[in-house]
């Protein structure tokens, strides 16, 4: 473990603020909650082998680090002690799968109709949970069939607008290209050309399950891409806040990468939101939102905190006529990316998001608003709602869906799909 | 970005300016490395308790001679008026906690080991533990939850120095169907939110509470519901029930932060955890922005006016270096209250006065830090709460009070300069 | 008056004393071990930690080499449970002489205590906090010793085999009549009663106090007290004991001690060894010479600072500097010496070699009473170290698994659970939270007791043993007994800590008004 990381446990008081707000240990006594399983723990491994499986439950939803006030790495600690219970043990087939959703974007893309039904196919998938340990009613999103790369590989914007970068990570990618679609629009109205380079995944599902060799290739190669626009200037955004948060910070602080090119990429990265917002304090953001008479809860991802940029959408979203947001108070879906996946978290990864669904179907609308693509999964799954990113909301303020309102109301990653119920 | 006004902690001092700023219509931010010290408090508001070794029954009487032993204390910054007023305001903006109490007389109210502790304010969910009357008290611990220690409180209250003759007995009871054996207060909290507990918890007590009794229990009625939760334990036990503030972390004290926060919220105010202030530019001793660190960079905020209430030493306010040398972390201000290179920092007994207890940021009439000459650091910088110097808060039980009334007198500051600046005579 | 009858009394609850005591058990003598205060509460409780391979000693004084790594082997063996395996490593930092390596490894092998040189690279892949100027290397068996398992374990073994182990029992005087010790006149320090132990030979195994017991039986044994300083740092800075490779002098150790890490040590001679208090100097010492070896070490979290007195027997000599007083053992025979009988004192020595002393001793109570019982204290295991087996810094951890917090976890810095609490303050009957603390660690941690102390408290009083003034008076006397070793290092992110503690225990509970 990286000393920064490892020490910065000495500044721990134990003042239990991060265990009052971990939602997992709030739900499951296998989990101790991040004070124990981090700056305390941490003070008793580090010989032999690691003593305490029961850092596997941790979800590395990183809440506990943005609320200490001590500056204790303590998602950090956790995930670093995780990875090391992970290769003392060997990763298993599992994890290194539903770890690579590149990987399986690719293979399921160009059969999307036999994959989509396959994975929401009740008997395959207690197939897969036996075999592969994946639970059968773990949310899972529908392969698009036609990748947002590929879309987007003719479309060109105004040459001489300004540009701006545009890593949008494989949710995008294989699942929702229609909401990349959107952003690039929201960002043309504003102005921008939009470049999408040559990009693939940013690495974040292996780090937290472990393969921190496997994760470092991936931000090598990616970073690769961005790097040279990076340095011309250009601002990235990602509308993930997960993986933009990953080569914001987590890349280096995790996995220990001090490349050059990850760190030119992190200084100019943003969350899409944050880049809107950003660009509407400064006067530059087209305010001409048409009225959007809709009441829609807000999520805002545990990830989002890791930034430190607060929750921008929220004053977005309250740019737009009419529109009531209504700001969630949960900290957590339960997803973490991979973690509810597994058959063993599930019903802690639902047990987590309860209330977070219970919140939102009490607020009676039919559609929330959230960034991050796993948490919106997890929602629609949960809450049976839709789920959309709160750009497609601006979207559509702005009036900018020509190709069918209807589907922007059901959000681009189409109504909740039951499996099987 | 621009603002009219930023705040840097996220503490009851912070808070507490931030939303009295939001309210008079400003645009304000809170930057906070985390969440702020209402998570160890008891969420009573202590104005003062005690004045050396004499218990404090009124503040309002107290305060005059504090002032006079110690000139340099925080509540000398600001008026007599100003204290009452926050007070006032605070009861005001968070009715929903049924805040109740004010400067003329202190509540009396154990604590979980058993010491009449005085508070000026306190949660409705508190307010049955008033021990000023006296009278019979029950206090039922839980199982597994290991802060609460009720047969010792028990027997330390029956000998207290209290005002009127007070019985106490103790009862440990077991929450049902619990799959761990260590229980945290957020956990019992949940519980009780979700209604699981409650009939439990009557079913558990009726019967076994005696005539006159009042019961008081660990603060984890709730963190949604606590006033409903207890609402309907009273109605259905007919009596009075409380809440006895334990270690953290404080139940009644997150009430209060998402009170304050959603309040915040709901006025437009802007809220940023997780990011630490870097640095400030300033021009002609003003400040024109701050930096401030998010994940991989630093953004600027243009902000009209600062207020620090960054805590003290407990928070990262302030720090000491392994030579004994002081330092304000967020501005590199002058730190006053230190004993000088070499002089000694603490003392052998635990009890006695500590040199570096008065520790913090000199401030003048404005609550601005001043340097050694008097002069204000920057003209638009404030401070409040425990990062002021001249208070030793735990011993006098102040620090809530410290951080409302400085707090809101720091928004007096920016909202009306020209109008403050009275010398905080009292009495 | 009442009175006990015994063999041997021993005089003096430190490893010395209490590994007497068993010896003398084991050999089948009745034993009575009397200390005046806690066991483990003088020098054996305050000092290192560090289980010598010997190599400290290899060039400056080859006879305690000797001693150490024969001494090393066999507390492998039979004390495994109170050993954890940290190995030790020998470094040249810039600032040390670069000949003392050559004459370092000439003494190892002289001395027979195991040197392997390794590369500076390999030091620092083990121990990455470490300078990385530093020049040279070396490997030795130096192991980590808890010292409160240690001489609880030999005094649980004494009672299995008959004897009877008083702390808290204060000597007042030494009966001798006609030339010969008949025993001691003792007082129990909790209920006051006198009473006196008949003894055959009294062993004086009182380390820093042995000069002034032995005046009550009219003996003069001329020990300074050299007093050291010590301060733990809050999480295992490095995982093996590292020392300079230099002539043995102030700060130049540094080492884990189960969850923490120590940097030692200092050395002043001080006239009384109950009156230890903690100078700016010997901190300011301390931290620098950790700076030496760790980058970083003097803004590093420092948790709690002590000190302990050696005691440094001098036969004659007037010596400046203690520590070139021999720190090798001494039998004093004082029949032989001053024609007392009954009566011995084993003084000076060092924790590594308790056994050999306790066992040079026993013999010395074999010859006053004319037998001839074989020692058996190399072969048999203390209670708990059947197995043979090293203790391992995770081991309170993995105890907690699977579900960590299936029972009530009371010192959660220090894992201790309320079962294992509820039992030690059973067994000990004590009222004190200290005796308690020095036998599971209880508020040994970062928090310093901050979160643990009221919890304890209240269990200590709920066992029904205590009422409500013993319980506030141990939480008292607790947390100013604890400030003793906070406030000579309180800095940085321990101030921060103390700071919450006292908004704990003054801001929230209120303790300073408690009933008395």
């Amino acid at each position: 473990m990286s000393d920064l990381i490892r020490a910065s446990l000495d500044h721990c008081v134990k003042c239990t603020i991060c265990e009052s707000f971990c939602p997992v240990s709030q739900v499951t006594p296998l989990f101790p909650g991040p004070k124990y399983a981090g700056p305390q723990a941490e003070r008793y491994r580090g010989i032999g082998v690691s003593p305490d499986s029961s850092i596997d439950y941790c979800s590395g939803c990183g809440i506990c680090t943005t609320v200490c006030p001590q500056d204790v790495k303590i998602a950090e600690i956790n995930s670093r002690a995780r990875a090391k219970l992970w290769e003392e043990r060997g990763i298993p087939l599992r994890n290194q799968l539903i770890a690579r959703p590149s990987v399986l974007g690719r293979l399921g893309n160009p059969v999307a109709p036999l994959a989509n039904w396959a994975l929401h196919n009740r008997a395959v998938r207690s197939l897969v949970q036996s075999v592969i340990g994946v639970h059968r009613d773990a949310p899972m999103p529908r392969f698009a069939g036609r990748t947002f790369q590929k879309r987007s590989r003719t479309h060109a914007g105004a040459a001489d607008a300004p540009a701006v970068v545009y890593f949008h990570g494989c949710g995008t990618n294989f699942y929702e290209p229609i909401l990349g679609e959107m952003v690039v629009a929201v960002l043309e109205h504003n102005g921008f050309r939009v470049i999408i380079p040559r990009q693939d995944c940013c690495g974040l599902p292996l780090q937290s399950n472990g393969n921190f060799p496997a994760a470092r290739s991936y931000v090598r190669r990616l970073v690769a891409n961005l790097a040279p626009y990076a340095r011309q200037g250009l601002p990235i955004v990602a509308n993930s806040t997960s993986c933009g948060l990953m080569l914001k910070r987590e890349a280096h602080e995790i996995l220990g990468m001090d490349d050059e090119d990850l760190k030119a990429v992190s200084g100019s990265m943003f969350d899409l939101m944050e880049f809107l917002l950003g660009l509407h304090d400064r006067g530059e953001l087209r305010t001409d939102f048409g009225s959007l008479p809709l009441t829609v809860p807000y999520h805002a991802p545990c990830q989002q905190r890791g930034h430190g940029i607060g929750k921008p959408a929220l004053d977005l979203l309250a740019l737009v006529p009419d529109l009531d947001t209504i700001e969630l108070e949960v900290d957590c879906c339960g997803i973490a990316g991979t973690y509810g996946l597994k058959k063993e978290k599930y019903e802690i990864s639902m047990a987590v998001g309860k209330r977070l669904f219970d919140d939102i179907r009490a607020t009676g609308s039919d559609i929330a608003a959230c960034d991050s693509e796993t948490c919106r999964w997890q929602i629609a799954h949960g809450a049976d709602v839709s789920a959309v990113h709160p750009v497609e909301l601006l979207h559509r303020a702005y009036g900018l869906d020509t190709n069918g309102s209807r589907r922007a109301h059901a959000g681009a990653a189409g109504r909740r799909e039951r499996s099987g119920s | 970005m621009s603002y009219d006004t930023l705040v840097v902690g996220a503490g009851l001092a912070g808070l507490t300016t931030a939303l009295r700023l939001t309210e008079q219509g400003q645009k304000v931010v809170i930057v906070a490395r985390g969440v702020g010290a209402t998570h160890l408090a008891p969420a009573t508001v202590d104005v003062l308790g005690y004045l050396g070794e004499e218990r404090v029954d009124s503040p309002a009487s107290a305060l005059t001679t504090l002032l006079a032993d110690v000139p340099g204390h925080p509540y000398g910054r600001v008026s007599r008026q100003q204290i009452g007023a926050s007070l006032e305001w605070f009861c005001r903006r968070l009715e929903r906690l049924g805040y109740a109490g004010g400067l003329d007389h202190n509540g009396l109210f154990p604590t979980a080991i058993g010491v009449a502790r005085p508070s000026a304010l306190a949660p409705r969910t508190m307010l049955g533990g008033d021990l000023r009357d006296g009278g019979r008290f029950l206090f039922v611990g839980l199982r597994g939850f290991k802060d609460f220690h009720p047969s010792l409180l028990a027997d330390n209250l029956a000998h207290a120095r209290l005002p009127a003759p007070v019985m106490a007995r103790a009862l440990e009871l077991e929450p049902p169907a619990e799959r761990r054996g260590d229980l945290s207060g957020r956990l019992l909290a949940r519980r009780f939110d979700s209604g699981e507990l409650t009939d439990w918890l009557v079913r558990a007590l009726q019967g076994r509470v005696e005539a006159e009794e009042r019961v008081g229990l660990p603060p984890v009625l709730g963190l949604r519901r606590a006033d409903e939760t207890l609402a309907d334990l009273e109605n259905r036990l007919e009596r009075h029930v409380f809440e006895v503030p334990t270690l953290p972390p404080s139940i009644p004290g997150m009430r209060l932060y998402d009170t304050l926060t959603a309040a915040l919220r709901k006025a437009g105010a802007r809220l940023v955890i997780n990011a630490a202030v870097v640095g400030a530019q300033a021009h002609d001793g003003q400040i024109e922005s701050v930096q401030v660190a998010s994940a991989a960079t630093t953004m600027s905020y243009r902000t009209h006016s600062v207020v620090l209430a960054s805590g003290g030493f407990a928070s990262g306010g302030l720090t000491l270096d392994s030579r004994g040398a002081a330092r304000e972390t967020v501005f590199d201000l002058p730190v006053a209250g230190v004993p000088e290179d070499g002089a000694t920092r603490f003392v052998a007994g635990y009890f006695d006065a500590q040199p570096l207890s008065r520790a913090g940021v000199a401030v003048d009439d404005l609550l601005r830090p001043t340097d050694r000459d008097g002069c204000p650091v920057y003209r638009n910088l404030h401070a409040a709460g425990a990062i002021l110097a001249g208070a030793v808060p735990w011993k006098e039980k102040s620090g809530t009070g410290i951080s409302v009334a400085t707090g809101y007198a720091a928004a007096d500051a920016i909202l009306a300069p020209s109008a403050v600046g009275v010398s905080g005579s009292i009495g | 008056m009442s009175s006990l009858e015994a063999d041997v009394l021993v005089i003096g609850g430190g490893s010395t004393g209490a590994g007497v005591a068993r010896d003398a058990a084991l050999r089948g003598f009745t034993t009575i071990l009397v200390e005046r205060r806690d066991l483990v509460d003088g020098t054996t409780g305050r000092f290192h930690g560090l289980l010598h391979s010997g190599g400290r000693y290899a060039v400056k004084d080859p006879s305690a080499a000797v001693e150490c790594i024969a001494e090393n082997r066999i507390l492998r063996r039979v004390a495994a449970d109170c050993l954890e395996d940290t190995g030790g490593l020998f470094v040249a930092t810039p600032w040390d002489d670069p000949d003392y390596g050559d004459l370092f490894v000439k003494g190892c092998e002289a001395t027979g205590v195991p040197a392997e040189e390794i590369p500076v690279a390999e030091a620092l892949r083990r121990e990455p906090r470490l300078n990385a100027e530093i020049r040279r290397a070396f490997v030795v068996p130096d192991a980590a010793l808890d010292p409160w398992k240690l001489v609880w374990g030999c005094a649980r073994s004494a009672e299995q085999h008959g004897a009877r182990i008083l702390p808290y029992h204060r000597v007042l005087d030494i009966e001798v009549v006609d030339q010969r010790v008949l025993g001691a006149l003792v007082r129990d320090e909790h209920s006051g009663e006198e009473f006196r132990i008949h003894s055959k030979v009294v062993v004086n195994a009182a380390g820093a106090w042995a000069g002034q017991i032995a005046t009550f039986a009219g003996c003069v044994v001329n020990v300074r007290a050299g007093m050291g300083v010590m301060i733990a740092m809050n999480h295992r800075i490095v995982n093996s004991a590292v020392n300079r490779l230099k002539f043995p002098a102030d700060g130049d150790i540094l080492l884990p001690l189960r969850t923490a890490c120590v940097i030692g040590t200092t050395d002043v001679f001080v006239p009384d060894p109950d009156d230890t208090e903690i100078g700016r100097d010997a901190v300011d010492l301390l931290l620098d010479e950790g700076e030496k070896l760790v980058p970083g070490f003097r803004e590093a979290r420092a948790l709690h600072a002590w000190a302990g007195v050696r005691p440094l027997f001098e036969d004659t000599r007037d010596v400046a500097e203690t520590r070139d007083v021999t720190r090798s053992h001494a039998l004093l025979d004082h029949m032989a010496r001053e024609g007392v009988a009954g009566f011995v004192t084993i003084t000076g020595g060092k924790t590594t070699t308790f056994r050999l002393m306790a066992e040079v001793a026993v013999d010395a109570v074999c010859r006053q009473l004319g037998v001839e019982r074989r020692c058996t204290t190399a072969e048999e295991p203390l209670p708990g170290s059947e197995s043979h087996t090293l203790y391992g810094l995770d081991t309170r951890l993995a105890a907690r698994e699977p579900v960590p917090q299936s029972e009530e976890i009371i010192c959660e810095c220090e894992l201790i659970t309320r079962s294992r609490l509820e039992q030690t303050i059973k067994r000990r009957a004590t009222t004190n939270l200290d005796d308690i603390r020095r036998l599971l660690r209880l508020a040994m941690g970062p928090c310093q007791g901050g979160f643990c102390i009221y919890r304890a408290t209240g269990i200590l009083h709920h066992g029904d043993r205590v009422d409500h003034t013993e319980a506030n008076r141990a939480l008292v006397s607790f947390l100013e007994e604890r400030w003793k070793g906070l406030h000579p290092i309180l800095h940085g992110d321990q101030l921060r800590q103390a700071r919450l503690d006292d908004w704990i225990f003054q801001g929230i509970l209120d303790v300073e008004h408690l009933p008395a």
